[in-house]
This record gives structure tokens, C-alpha cells and sequence, in this order.
């Protein structure tokens, strides 16, 4: 009697247990994924933003992008003449101003470039570096500031050699420092507060020093076409009498590792102290350019 | 008295029965997955090292997860940002995933080489496909390891591969997920 009792009372045991242990909460795959969610949500990450802008130039001036590490980009860009010049110069096709450029990225952070524009035979050199990243995550900065150094070499022979010409005359530098916002996918702006300093003014009524402020974006329109805008603003009393005012329009168009630049311009100039300070053209008057930026990027140090 | 003592035993030995489960959740150690495009004029590989997952052997359930701008390699700087911004778009789908259930029933507790299908819901890109993919699973005393080796096809993850880089990115993408796991 008691044997069968003990028996009949573990089968129910047995049964009991089996049926809980069925019935434990089971780990759902979807469960076991909210698992990890949660993990990596604690987890103390940074993510820095990248691609604010598909190349280090917008339209004429430097965006907050720099080149990668051991990356060498050939740039090459070319301004025609002005479209109110009509018919007959084929609306400024028959002139042409072009810059040949090397740029190079010796970190991830800090890059250096050289280049020769046609324009007065100026040769430029420059040095840029981001000194902030915007980031979210356990470090959220909300803007990248990257510093850019030029200077400018003009080497076009001097007009009146009968003064005492000195080759310091020929220098001049500008310093910017850019600080720049990825707002979305498609829209990134920036602005450019930027310092010119020529050894040689022209006329003696003339400022050395210059000051301007950048503002300039960027649209994206598709995943690979974007548009641009680029405006440079020279602070009255610190400008040059007479110049006007660097406004730039125009499209990136992306593929591979290319990005072609069109864009409308009022400056004929492509370095730094030509375009800001020095631009004539008037939008109004029709001094309008047509020009491009070929950028083609090769890795040249190892990864 | 007999018959008491053997009541208490038998019940202690049924207690300590039900308490043993042989059910764990494994979780990712150590985990990495290597892809590889290859195509006519170019050949990509990455790799990224931050795999994590879960499987649970009792239910034999799993879930599986990398964060896709973790793949470092690739030929350039550009092409990883064009991998990021231009093809995978990792601002909107940053992981990608994997969950579901193993096929066959084995005993996880027993030591020794297996090789099970994993059959579930495989999202890249944003976009699901049921898959049903083969693993070699190399069950340890403490730990598991598994490997596999899989293709992914571009199309049906919704990643167009324009007309100019056509030789240069191949359209189906050789994986290798390589993880070993050990219990929680």
C-alpha cells in the first residue's frame, strides 16, 4: 500500500515539476534582443559624427571635413570668365582661372595642402586641423571647429619696378576657424569667422588687416547630389573699398571617389585671400562665373 | 519508521531533481564577423569585433546583434564612409541582427562538435528576411563556440548598387561570423 502511495506521489511530483518548469518564463528570442538593447544602451559609448559634408571644400572655402589618414586628394578647380561678358566669349566660357591642388592627411585630424592658382600666380600652402568633433553618446559636443592656416604667395611679376619691391610684399595669411553642424542626414551648416592679414595693401587708405565672417551650408537632395551655398561677409572698416561681398551656389555630385562641384560664383579668385577679400563681381550686374571642383581621393599611407 | 525515512528520502531526491535545470543563457564573449565583396575590378573586406548575443539552450532560442559602423578595413577612409552613408545608411538602421531558434534539438550540456541550422528573422539594412543558416557549433565544459559562413544578397536587404561602381562591389556578400560564448 505505502510502495504504491510513493509511488503514485512521485509520478504527481514528477508531473508538477515538468509542468513548471514548462511554464517557466522562457527567454523569447524578442526577449532575449531587448536583452542586449539594454546592455549596449549602458554601455559608455562615443559616437562622432562623420560625413558633415561629402568634401573639404563647399564651394570655394574649406568645410570643417578633413581628408583621412594617408589619404591624398588631388584637387583640381576652374572658374570661367563672367557670363555677362554674352555671346561672343561664349558667356565666359572662352576664359578660364583655374587651381591645382594636392591635399594630404597625416591623422585623422590634421591635414596639409598645397596649390597653384592661375590667378595672379599665387602659390598657397595650408595647414588644418579639427580641434573639435561633434559627438553624442557620453560625450555630446554639438559642433566640429576645425582650424585652417593659409598663406599665400603672389607670384606675378611686380608692375612698378622702379620702388623697392620686397618679396615679404608678396605674402599674405589667413586664419579661419570654422565650426560646423551636421543638423541632419541632409543638412549640415557652418560658419567661418575668418582673419586676413597682407603684408602689402595697395593703397595706403587700405587695411593690412581684414576681417570677415563665412556662413555657408549644405542641402542634401539626393543620397549622392547635394546643394550648397556659401556667403562671405566682410566687416565694414576692415575691408577693402570697392570689393564685394564672396556668394557661391552649386551642386556636389558624389560617385565612387569623385566629387564634382558645379557652382555659380562672383569671385575669380580660389585662395582664401583672393575670393574673401578680393572678390568684384557684383550677382547684380551679371558678374556671375560658372565654374568646378574635381576632387579625387587615393590612399597613399597604410590605414 | 523505515517507511517514514524512506518518504523523506525519496522526497529530498525528488526536491533536489527538480532544481537542477540544464538550461543556461550563453552569452558573447568574444565575437566578430568578417565580410567579403568581390568583384570584377575590386575587392572589399572588413571586419568588426563587436558581435554580442544571447541563446538561451533551454529554448534553444538566440539573438544576435552588431553595430554596423564598428567594420573597420575597407580599401579607404571614403569607401567606409560611403559603406556608412551611401549603402548601409547607419544613421537610420544602425544594427544589424539576427534572432530566432535553433532547428535541431541537441544536448548543449554534452561536449563536442555539432552542426545546427539557426532559422529566424535576419535584418540588414532595415530590411527582414527569414533565413535559415548553418552553424558549426563547438560545445565545450563551460562554453560554446560557434562559426559560420553564409551570403548575403544587396537585393534583398533593398542596398542598390549604382550603375558606376557595377564591377567594383560585388552584389552578393560573403559573411564569416566567428563567437564564442560562455553561460551568463
Amino acid at each position: 500500500m505505502l510502495q504504491r502511495k510513493i509511488i503514485l506521489i512521485w509520478v504527481v511530483w514528477v508531473c508538477i515539476t515538468g509542468k513548471i518548469m514548462a511554464q517557466q518564463p522562457t527567454a523569447d528570442s524578442t526577449d532575449l534582443m531587448a536583452q542586449l538593447e539594454n546592455e549596449s544602451a549602458s554601455q559608455k559609448t562615443i559616437n562622432y559624427t562623420t560625413a558633415t559634408f561629402k568634401t573639404t571644400r563647399l564651394v570655394n572655402g574649406h568645410t570643417v571635413e578633413n581628408v583621412g589618414k594617408g589619404v591624398l586628394d588631388v584637387k583640381i578647380a576652374h572658374r570661367f570668365g563672367t557670363l555677362n561678358k554674352g555671346g561672343y566669349e561664349l558667356f565666359g566660357l572662352d576664359n578660364a582661372t583655374m587651381r591645382m591642388g594636392l591635399d594630404y592627411g597625416i591623422t585623422n585630424n590634421l591635414m596639409v595642402g598645397v596649390g597653384r592658382s592661375t590667378f595672379q600666380k599665387t602659390f598657397d600652402a595650408f595647414l588644418k586641423m579639427k580641434l573639435l568633433r561633434q559627438s553624442t553618446g557620453i560625450r555630446n559636443m554639438p559642433v566640429t571647429v576645425t582650424y585652417v592656416g593659409t598663406a599665400a604667395l603672389m607670384t606675378l611679376k611686380w608692375g612698378d619696378t622702379s620702388r623697392k619691391n620686397y618679396f615679404s610684399s608678396r605674402l599674405s595669411y589667413t586664419h579661419q576657424l570654422i565650426i560646423g553642424r551636421k543638423f541632419s542626414e541632409s543638412t549640415s551648416l557652418q560658419i567661418m569667422p575668418t582673419f586676413i592679414h597682407r603684408n602689402l595693401a595697395e593703397l595706403a587708405s587700405d587695411p593690412n588687416d581684414l576681417l570677415a565672417i563665412g556662413i555657408g551650408g549644405r542641402q542634401k537632395l539626393t543620397k549622392r547630389v547635394s546643394l550648397n551655398v556659401e556667403y562671405y561677409y566682410q566687416i565694414p572698416g576692415y575691408k577693402i573699398d570697392g570689393t564685394s561681398n564672396a556668394l557661391s551656389v552649386g551642386f556636389d555630385i558624389e560617385t565612387g571617389g569623385h566629387v564634382f562641384q558645379l557652382h555659380f560664383t562672383n569671385s575669380t579668385g580660389m585662395t582664401e585671400k583672393n575670393f574673401v577679400s578680393e572678390t568684384s563681381g557684383k550677382w547684380e550686374k551679371g558678374d556671375i562665373l560658372f565654374g568646378f571642383n574635381i576632387s579625387r581621393v587615393f590612399t597613399i599611407g597604410k590605414n | 519508521m523505515v517507511k517514514n525515512t524512506q518518504i523523506l528520502v525519496l522526497a529530498a531526491v525528488m526536491f533536489f531533481s527538480a532544481s537542477f535545470s540544464p538550461a543556461s543563457v550563453y552569452k558573447v564573449t568574444a565575437g566578430s564577423i568578417s565580410f567579403r565583396s568581390d568583384a570584377p575590378l575590386e575587392l572589399i573586406k572588413a571586419a568588426s569585433n563587436e558581435l554580442t548575443g544571447l541563446f538561451d539552450t533551454g529554448t534553444k532560442q538566440f539573438a544576435f546583434r552588431i553595430k554596423v559602423n564598428s567594420f573597420k578595413g575597407f580599401n579607404s577612409a571614403l569607401q567606409k564612409e560611403h559603406f556608412n552613408e551611401n549603402y548601409m545608411e547607419s544613421e537610420k538602421f544602425p544594427y544589424a541582427s539576427f534572432e530566432g531558434k535553433m532547428i535541431e534539438d541537441i544536448d548543449y550540456s554534452k561536449p563536442g562538435t555539432y552542426n545546427v541550422r539557426a532559422k529566424g528573422n535576419f535584418v540588414v539594412h532595415g530590411v527582414t528576411q527569414e533565413r535559415i543558416i548553418k552553424v558549426d557549433l563547438l560545445i565545450k565544459e563551460k562554453s560554446i563556440s560557434l562559426k559560420s559562413n553564409f551570403a548575403v544578397l544587396l537585393n534583398d536587404h533593398n542596398i542598390t548598387i549604382p550603375k558606376v561602381v557595377h564591377e567594383k562591389l560585388a552584389s552578393e556578400i560573403k559573411l564569416e561570423v566567428k563567437a564564442d560564448m560562455s553561460a551568463r
